[in-house]
C-alpha cells in the first residue's frame, strides 16, 4: 500500500511562482554587496556564485518534480492503465521529459557563464554577464510554464485518487449505469458514494471497504459501462475498464430486471457476454438488482431464459433489492466467500504452499480402548450443581426491575441491634453537641482498657522518684571531677593550637597594634627595626613604620643615590608604557609587517 | 465528483454558509484598501515589480471600460471602405512575403562596389587597444610585457592552430570563441541561430579584424544556407553579412541583424 501513495507529491508551483521563489533565494542565500575597487578574482567569484547557485536552485527544484511524480512504467498495470486513461500518458511522459531537458539547459547555462566570468574584467561586465544568465534561465523555466501547470493539475488530481490496492481482497462491481452498483457499496460499507437515478452519477473509481470473517474486504465501485466497442469508450467507462482488467478481484456483474435504467435485460445480456473476456480467470456472479420492483420469476418467459441460461454456464445468479435491503448481505457474505475459497485455492497452486505443506504434519490421536473417562466432579459441587443455588438479589436486579421509578436506598442493608431504627432519623446536632463526636461503639472498652494500663504503670513503680542516697553523691562527685578535667583539656587544646598560628604580616601587625595581648609582647622584645628608627620608636614607646624605600640606608646621601638609581632603572619601564617589572604583556604578537609577503636574502625582521 | 473532493461535496449536500455572499462582498469591497496598504509598505524592487503590475492591470481596465462606453453610445457608422480592400477577383492573389524573393544579389553587389555601408548601427564607439587587449606579463622574473590576451568575443576559424608559446603575441582564449550567433532577418522578424563564417570588418581597427574580434557594429559573414534563401538566377544564397548589435562579451552571446 505504501507504494501507491501518490498524497505525498508536493506542489508544483506555476511559472511565475518557481521563478520569484528561486530568484529570491537567489537573493537572499548570497552575498549582496560588492563594490568596484575589489580585487577582481573577488567580483568574479561574487557573481559567479549567484549564478551557480540560481542554477543549483533550478536544479534542485526541478529534480524534486522528477523524483517525486512516479515513472508509469515503474507503476502497477492497474495505475499504469488508469492514469494513462486520465492524464494521456503520452502527454504525461512528455512533460515530465521536457523538464528533464530544461534541467540539462539550465545546467549548461550555468556552466557557460561560470566559464565566460573567468574572461570579465570590470564589475560591470561581470554584473551584466550575470544578468544575461539569470535571465536565460529564467526564459528556458518560461518555457516549461504549460507543463508545469499541467503537473499540478495531475498532482491534485491523483493525489485525490481512492486509494486502491491492486493485490488485496476485492468485490468488483460492474454493469449498465443505473443499475444500483453505487446503491450496494452504500449498504455494505461506508464509503458515501452518491446515488441520482440518473445515468453516469458515478463518473470515477469509487473505494470502500467491509468486513468478513475478520478479514477486510475493498469494495471497488466502477461507473457504468454501455454496450460498445473499446474504441469508442470514454475516459469514465475506460476507468471502469481499467479496474476489470487489472485488479485480482471477484466480478459482481449488477443487472437490472426492472428495466428501470432504460436497457432491457436482453441488452444487459449482451454486454455480459462482450465483456467476459474480461472476466477470465477471475471468480464471477451476476446479481439481479432491485426486486422490489421485479423479481426473476415475475419476467417473461424468454427474458427469464436468458437469465436462466447465465446460471446453467456455472456462473451463480442472486437477487436483491438494494432499497429493501433484502438479499444484499446475502450477497455481500456469498462474493466475499467466493473470492476467500478462490485466493485459497489459487494460494495453494503455488510453488511457496507446496513447500511449507511438504512440512507440515498433523496429527490424530487414535483411540486406546473403549472405557469412557467422563470427567470428575466432586460431590459437594453436584450437590450445587444439583439444588441449583439461587443468585441473591443485587441492588443492579432491582434498577432494572424498577426502571425510572427505582431509588438507591442503602439504609435496609443497616445492621443494627434493633431493625426497627433503621429508618430512624438521626440529628447532626443534638443538645448543643455534634453527635458524630460521640459516636463511638468501643468507648467503654476503650477507657477500661486505659484505667487498666495505669494501673499496672502504678505497680512499676513509674512514678516513683528515688530519694538522695550515700552512694548517688559519691558518683555525682566523680562525675564532677571528670567533667572539669575534660574541659581543661579542651582548654589547653585551644591554647596550643593558637600558639601555631602564621605569622602576620607587618601591615597587617600594624592594622591590629591596638591589639591588647600582641602590643605588650612586642613591647617587652623591643624594636627590631633599623637602627635610624630607634629613637623615634622609644620616644612614642610603640615602633613606628619606616618607608620601605628608606629602610636599609645610611644617611640622606645614600637615599639619594638609591632613588637616582631607581629611576634610572624606571626609565626603559616607563618608556614601553609597561605597569610594572611584573608586566610582560606584549600587545601585538604578530605585527603585521613583520609576518607579510615574502621573504627574500636576509629579510627576517625589516620587511 | 471524485471521491475524496470532501469540500466539494460537502457544499453539494448543504450548501455555503448563509452569510457567504455577504462576506464575499465585503471582503471584495476591503479589497483595495488592502491594495493600497501592501503598496505603500512595499520598498525596493518588490516595490518596483509590484507598481508594474498595477500599471498593467489599471491600463487593462481603463480599456475595458472605455470599451463598454463605446458600446453603450451611439457611434456614426464609417462609410468609406478600408484601405487596402481589395476587388473579389484579386483576392486569391498571396502578397509576395516569401524570403525567397527577398534575396537580391545584384544590389548586394552594387551596395558592396560603391564601398558605402548602409548598416543598422552606422556610429560605434571606439575600442581601445588597453580595452581590447590585457598585457601579459612573461618570462622568469615576469618582466617582460609583448604578449596580449584578447579579452573580447572572437571568431577563431576551423582549422587554427596556435602558434608556439615564444611566438603567440596575441591570445584569444578558449572561453571567448563563438561559432554561432542569433541572426535576425529585419523583414522575416524571425531570428536563426546561425554559424559565423568569418569577421569581415571590425569598425574599431583592421587588426581587430584580422584578429576576429567581435565587438558591437562589427560585420560578420553568416552561413544562411540554413534560411533557403535563393538569387533570382535559383542559386541558393550561402552566406550573407550581419551587424553585430549588442556588446558580446557582456551578455554571453552575439545578436546580429542581417543585412539585406
Amino acid at each position: 500500500m505504501e507504494k501507491y501513495n501518490f498524497k505525498r507529491i508536493t506542489v508544483v508551483p506555476p511559472y511565475k511562482d518557481l521563478i520569484n521563489i528561486v530568484l529570491s533565494k537567489t537573493q537572499r542565500k548570497t552575498p549582496t554587496v560588492v563594490h568596484k575597487h575589489y580585487n577582481i578574482v573577488r567580483i568574479r567569484g561574487f557573481y559567479m556564485r549567484k549564478i551557480k547557485f540560481c542554477q543549483q536552485t533550478f536544479h534542485d527544484k526541478l529534480t524534486a518534480i522528477l523524483t517525486e511524480f512516479p515513472t508509469i512504467q515503474d507503476l502497477h498495470p492497474f495505475y499504469c492503465d488508469l492514469m494513462s486513461v486520465l492524464y494521456d500518458r503520452d502527454h504525461y511522459k512528455l512533460a515530465l521529459g521536457q523538464l528533464n531537458t530544461a534541467r540539462h539547459l539550465v545546467d549548461n547555462v550555468g556552466k557557460d557563464y561560470v566559464r565566460l566570468m573567468k574572461y570579465a574584467d570590470t564589475l560591470y561586465r561581470c554584473k551584466q554577464l550575470k544578468k544575461a544568465a539569470l535571465g536565460r534561465m529564467v526564459k528556458i523555466m518560461k518555457r516549461q510554464s504549460q507543463n508545469l501547470t499541467y503537473l499540478e493539475e495531475v498532482r491534485q488530481h491523483v493525489s485525490r485518487m481512492p486509494s486502491i490496492d491492486p493485490n488485496t481482497r476485492t468485490i468488483l462491481l460492474c454493469g449498465f449505469p443505473n443499475v444500483g452498483k453505487s446503491s450496494f457499496v452504500n449498504k455494505v460499507t461506508r464509503a458515501d458514494v452518491e446515488v441520482q437515478p440518473y445515468a453516469f452519477t458515478t463518473k470515477n473509481l469509487y473505494v470502500g471497504h467491509t468486513d468478513f470473517k475478520f478479514n477486510r474486504y475493498q469494495v471497488v465501485d466502477t461507473p457504468g459501462i454501455l454496450d460498445h466497442p473499446i474504441e469508442e469508450m470514454n475516459t469514465i467507462e475506460m476507468q471502469a475498464i481499467t479496474a476489470l482488467t487489472h485488479l485480482r478481484a471477484i466480478v459482481l456483474y449488477v443487472m437490472d430486471l426492472s428495466e428501470l435504467c432504460e436497457h432491457t435485460v436482453e441488452e444487459q445480456v449482451r454486454l455480459f457476454q462482450s465483456i467476459k473476456p474480461l472476466f477470465k480467470n477471475k471468480p464471477l456472479m451476476v446479481v439481479c438488482n432491485k426486486t422490489d420492483i421485479m423479481t426473476l420469476d415475475d419476467l417473461t418467459e424468454d427474458k427469464q431464459h436468458l437469465v436462466r441460461d447465465l446460471a446453467e454456464d456455472g456462473i451463480p445468479v442472486l437477487e436483491m433489492s438494494t432499497a429493501t435491503e433484502e438479499g444484499v448481505m446475502k450477497v455481500k457474505t456469498e462474493a466475499c466467500q467466493r473470492l476467500l475459497n478462490f485466493r485459497v485455492a489459487s494460494k495453494l497452486n503455488t510453488k511457496r504452499v507446496q513447500d511449507v505443506a511438504n512440512r507440515l504434519f498433523v496429527a490424530f490421536p487414535k483411540k486406546r480402548d473403549d472405557v469412557a473417562r467422563p470427567p470428575t466432579i466432586p460431590q459437594s459441587v453436584q450437590h450445587k450443581i444439583e439444588k441449583g443455588t439461587k443468585r441473591r438479589k443485587l441492588e443492579r436486579d432491582i434498577e432494572e426491575e424498577q426502571g425510572d421509578d427505582y431509588i438507591l436506598d442503602l439504609r435496609k442493608e443497616w445492621d443494627l441491634a434493633n431493625p426497627d431504627e433503621k429508618y430512624d432519623k438521626i440529628p447532626e446536632i443534638f443538645l448543643g453537641k455534634n453527635v458524630a463526636d460521640y459516636v463511638d461503639p468501643n468507648i467503654d472498652q476503650k477507657l477500661a482498657k486505659l484505667l487498666e494500663e495505669e494501673k499496672l504503670r502504678e505497680e512499676a513503680g513509674f512514678y516513683h522518684f528515688p530519694s538522695d542516697d550515700e552512694d548517688e553523691k559519691e558518683l555525682e562527685a566523680k562525675l564532677t571531677v571528670i567533667r572539669e578535667r575534660r574541659m581543661l583539656k579542651q582548654l589547653e587544646a585551644v591554647d596550643k593550637r593558637n600558639n601555631n598560628r602564621s605569622i602576620m604580616p607587618r601591615s597587617a601587625s600594624l592594622a591590629s597594634e591596638h591589639r591588647g595581648r600582641k602590643r605588650k609582647r612586642e613591647a617587652s622584645e623591643g624594636p627590631s627595626e633599623g637602627a635610624a628608627t630607634r629613637s623615634v620608636s622609644r620616644a612614642h614607646g610603640k615602633p613606628r613604620s619606616q618607608s620601605r624605600d628608606q629602610s636599609g640606608l645610611r644617611d640622606q646621601k645614600m637615599i639619594t643615590k638609591a632613588k637616582k638609581i631607581g629611576r634610572k632603572a624606571q626609565k626603559e619601564r616607563n618608556h614601553q608604557a609597561k605597569k610594572g617589572e611584573g608586566d610582560r604583556v606584549i600587545l601585538n604578537m604578530m605585527p603585521k609587517h613583520l609576518f607579510s609577503g615574502k621573504r627574500g636574502n636576509g629579510k627576517t625582521d625589516r620587511r | 465528483m471524485p471521491q475524496n473532493e470532501h469540500i466539494e461535496l460537502f457544499r453539494k449536500r448543504h450548501g455555503r454558509r448563509f452569510d457567504y455572499e455577504e462576506r464575499k462582498r465585503k471582503k471584495e469591497a476591503r479589497q483595495p484598501h488592502v491594495q493600497s496598504k501592501t503598496a505603500k509598505k512595499l520598498r525596493g524592487l518588490k516595490a518596483k515589480l509590484h507598481n508594474k503590475k498595477r500599471h498593467a492591470e489599471k491600463v487593462q481596465l481603463k480599456k475595458t471600460l472605455k470599451m463598454h462606453e463605446e458600446r453603450k453610445t451611439k457611434q456614426k457608422a464609417e462609410d468609406t471602405v478600408p484601405k487596402g480592400v481589395e476587388p473579389a477577383y484579386l483576392l486569391d492573389r498571396q502578397e509576395q512575403t516569401s524570403a525567397k524573393v527577398l534575396s537580391n544579389m545584384i544590389k548586394q553587389k552594387r551596395k558592396e562596389k560603391a564601398g558605402k555601408w548602409d548598416v543598422p548601427l552606422p556610429k560605434v564607439k571606439a575600442m581601445s587597444e588597453a580595452e581590447v587587449f590585457k598585457v601579459i606579463k612573461t618570462g622568469k622574473t615576469k618582466r617582460k610585457a609583448w604578449k596580449r590576451m584578447v579579452t573580447k568575443v572572437t571568431y577563431v576559424g576551423e582549422g587554427f592552430t596556435r602558434k608556439p608559446a615564444k611566438f603567440e603575441r596575441f591570445i584569444r582564449p578558449m572561453g571567448l570563441r563563438f561559432k554561432k550567433a542569433h541572426v535576425t532577418h529585419p523583414e522575416l522578424k524571425a531570428t536563426f541561430n546561425l554559424p559565423i563564417i568569418g569577421v569581415k570588418k571590425n569598425p574599431s581597427s583592421p587588426m581587430y579584424t584580422s584578429l576576429g574580434v567581435i565587438t558591437k557594429g562589427t560585420i560578420v559573414e553568416v552561413n544562411i544556407s540554413e534560411l533557403g534563401l535563393v538569387t533570382q538566377t535559383g542559386k541558393v544564397v550561402w552566406g550573407k553579412y550581419a551587424q553585430v548589435t549588442n556588446h558580446p562579451e557582456n551578455d554571453g552571446c552575439i545578436n546580429a541583424v542581417l543585412l539585406v
